[in-house]
């Protein structure tokens, strides 16, 4: 016998929680899943499929979490009807739940311990991926997956072949995450990396903190990736350990593990970068823009609503005021982050400039809320990570997207704006 | 396992198909999958949906990226409704991809650029061969056994409820 071909991080992952020795790219295993999350969009459809099946089959439910985030608050009676339905559900198989308010599912499992490096976690929203910040292999699941889930505490998975890219360098001050992933949006194009999982490393992955690192995996969804995994650090570790998750299992990949292709991007000369109107791989630098116009600012969503991103806006916009004409909103990615928002006075800083807060939610991403709507011929700056037509309700306007240091700069001059043009100096780590 | 073998008349979609717009009630609120079934893909081929359901169901022949961004089941759902028996792409939108097996509507990836619309085509799933009217055998990389059994079964609930040990072997 040969000796066995070197692994990725999610072969071994997958290979770990199917007991196996070791698996490949490509083979169908079946994996025990250690947390399996249902958001409100979806939660119909998992309560039909559960349904389904027998109620006594439901043996796994106390790894599975609930959330109300993409109606909140609930817009209209149905939406209403689908949170009580979770409660009822949430109370009889007790399950965890996340009500209106708490946050963003990517947001409350890592921030509620329901998740550490090493595991295999799934959840009903293409962001899922998110996890890998965290070492963990995180994906997007339908209602069947979960029902199959709660009822048997396994799931099967089709091992995904594996890229490397390596972030060499270090970003500039007013350059963060979102600008490496919509850059990548530009190279590769949308779903451009479908069924994949991404591992990215190098120097600028270690500097980032865990917020950034959320950005960079969260936003591979767009790209079509099945997941997007970091190695784990100290840093990593002590999060995970603040935040009261299992005791770290960190996977590294070996050193030939196999990968479809290896790339490269020394972040060290990237410019901040934004998505144009209407398609989010049709990415340019600022310094491309002549003077576009804004008149709706975004800060919040699952890619960008976390305490850094509120911090850049704050760190902008202190003791200003936004562009004449200009209207902005920002929705905290949880409660935990919106407390601690408070307790530094960002709040505070935001809401004197001339903005709006909004219940944790996903509200800011897509326009189901009804309640953030462009006007016509209107265009809106998001740290979103999607801006097709009509995302915001309104197929009239048009959504850009860029960093919250980018969306807080375009907020204050009403036109979109490199963040480093109206604030200098290192404003990285102060 | 059996050997099973879908044949039916192709119905042709472009590239980057997305089914949450175009198969799924996401911007039709309020209706449900058997109205999405009456108009389904008519933006992008119009009478399409009238077109497969007069036929009586049929084969769907597609460019890249079929399910692009598809988060929905509910897509097959609808396609079920339509009695759609197959779908070929040269890739799926991988959310798509795993809600095609998760309820039992076979999925090929293979390259699609030779198809025409009305062929009729017979396909081995398990031999993984596509028979074209003029007497032409197009081969594909059958799907893995266990997908296959999946989607023989009618689904992932189905074969769950028959194999709670999960036994693809069986």
């Amino acid at each position: 016998m040969g000796k066995i071909m070197g692994k990725t991080i999610s072969e071994k992952i997958l290979a770990k929680h199917a007991k196996k020795e070791s698996v490949s790219a490509g083979e169908v295993v079946v994996c025990d899943v250690d947390f399996a999350m249902v958001t409100d969009t979806r939660a119909s459809n998992t309560i039909k499929m559960m349904n389904k099946l027998e109620k006594s089959a439901l043996k796994f439910t106390q790894n599975t979490a609930l959330v109300l985030d993409h109606y909140s608050p609930p817009p209209h009676p149905e939406a209403a009807e689908i949170h009580q339905k979770m409660r009822q559900f949430s109370d009889q198989a007790n399950t965890h739940l996340y009500d209106i308010g708490d946050g963003i599912c990517h947001q409350v499992l890592p921030e509620g311990g329901h998740l550490t490096s090493g595991d295999l976690v799934v959840g009903t929203d293409t962001h899922s991926v998110t996890y890998g910040a965290f070492n963990a292999f995180g994906t997007g699941i339908e209602g069947s997956d979960v029902a199959t889930v709660m009822a048997s505490g396994k799931l099967w998975f089709r091992v995904p072949e594996s890229v490397k890219i390596d972030l060499s360098g270090e970003l500039q001050p007013g350059v963060w995450a979102k600008d490496i992933t919509l850059y990548m949006l530009g190279k590769y194009k949308a779903e451009g990396l479908n069924y994949l999982a991404i591992e990215y490393g190098g120097t600028a992955v270690t500097k980032m903190d865990i917020d950034d690192r959320m950005t960079l995996c969260n936003h591979a969804a767009e790209l079509g990736a099945k997941a997007a995994i970091l190695e784990a650090d100290q840093k990593t570790i002590d999060w995970l350990s603040q935040h009261g998750a299992k005791t770290p299992q960190p996977v590294f990949a070996d050193q030939d593990a196999h990968y479809l292709f290896k790339d490269h991007l020394n972040v060290s000369e990237l410019a901040p970068q934004v998505a144009r109107k209407h398609h989010v791989d049709d990415v340019v630098g600022t310094d491309q823009i002549d003077r576009q116009a804004i008149q709706f600012a975004l800060i919040g969503t699952c890619t960008n609503g976390r305490l850094d991103d509120i911090r850049q806006a704050a760190h902008i916009l202190k003791g200003k005021k936004l562009a004449k004409g200009v209207r902005m909103i920002v929705t905290p990615a949880s409660r935990q982050i919106y407390l601690a928002a408070l307790r530094e006075g960002l709040i505070e800083i935001l809401t004197s400039a001339g903005a709006s807060f909004e219940a944790a939610g996903c509200g800011t991403c897509v326009g189901i809320t009804n309640h953030l709507v462009p006007g016509d011929s209107e265009t809106v700056i998001s740290t979103a990570n999607r801006n097709f037509k009509g995302r915001l309700s309104n197929d009239a306007a048009d959504i850009w997207l860029g960093s919250a240091a980018t969306v807080a700069a375009s907020a204050l001059t009403g036109f979109i704006t490199d963040p480093r043009q109206v604030v200098g100096g290192t404003w990285r780590n102060v | 396992m059996s050997n099973r073998l879908i044949q039916g008349k192709t119905f042709l979609l472009g590239d980057d198909v997305n089914t949450d717009i175009n198969c799924s009630s996401k911007y039709l609120p309020g209706k449900d999958s058997e109205f999405v079934s009456t108009v389904a893909f008519d933006k992008l081929v119009p009478g399409f949906a009238q077109n497969i359901n007069s036929n009586g169901g049929g084969i769907i022949v597609a460019g890249k990226h079929f399910g692009i961004n598809s988060s929905r089941e509910q897509a097959i759902h609808v396609l079920h409704i339509m009695k759609v028996q197959c779908i070929l792409a040269p890739s799926f939108g991988r959310q798509f991809f795993r809600n095609a097996i998760n309820n039992g509507l076979p999925i090929i990836e293979c390259d699609t650029s030779n198809f025409k619309a009305g062929q009729e085509l017979s396909i081995d799933l398990n031999q993984g061969a596509i028979s074209i009217p003029s007497g032409e055998t197009i081969s594909f990389t059958p799907l893995p056994k266990e997908i296959l059994k999946i989607i023989e079964l009618g689904g992932l609930l189905n074969f769950i409820t028959k194999h709670p040990d999960w036994n693809f072997a069986a």
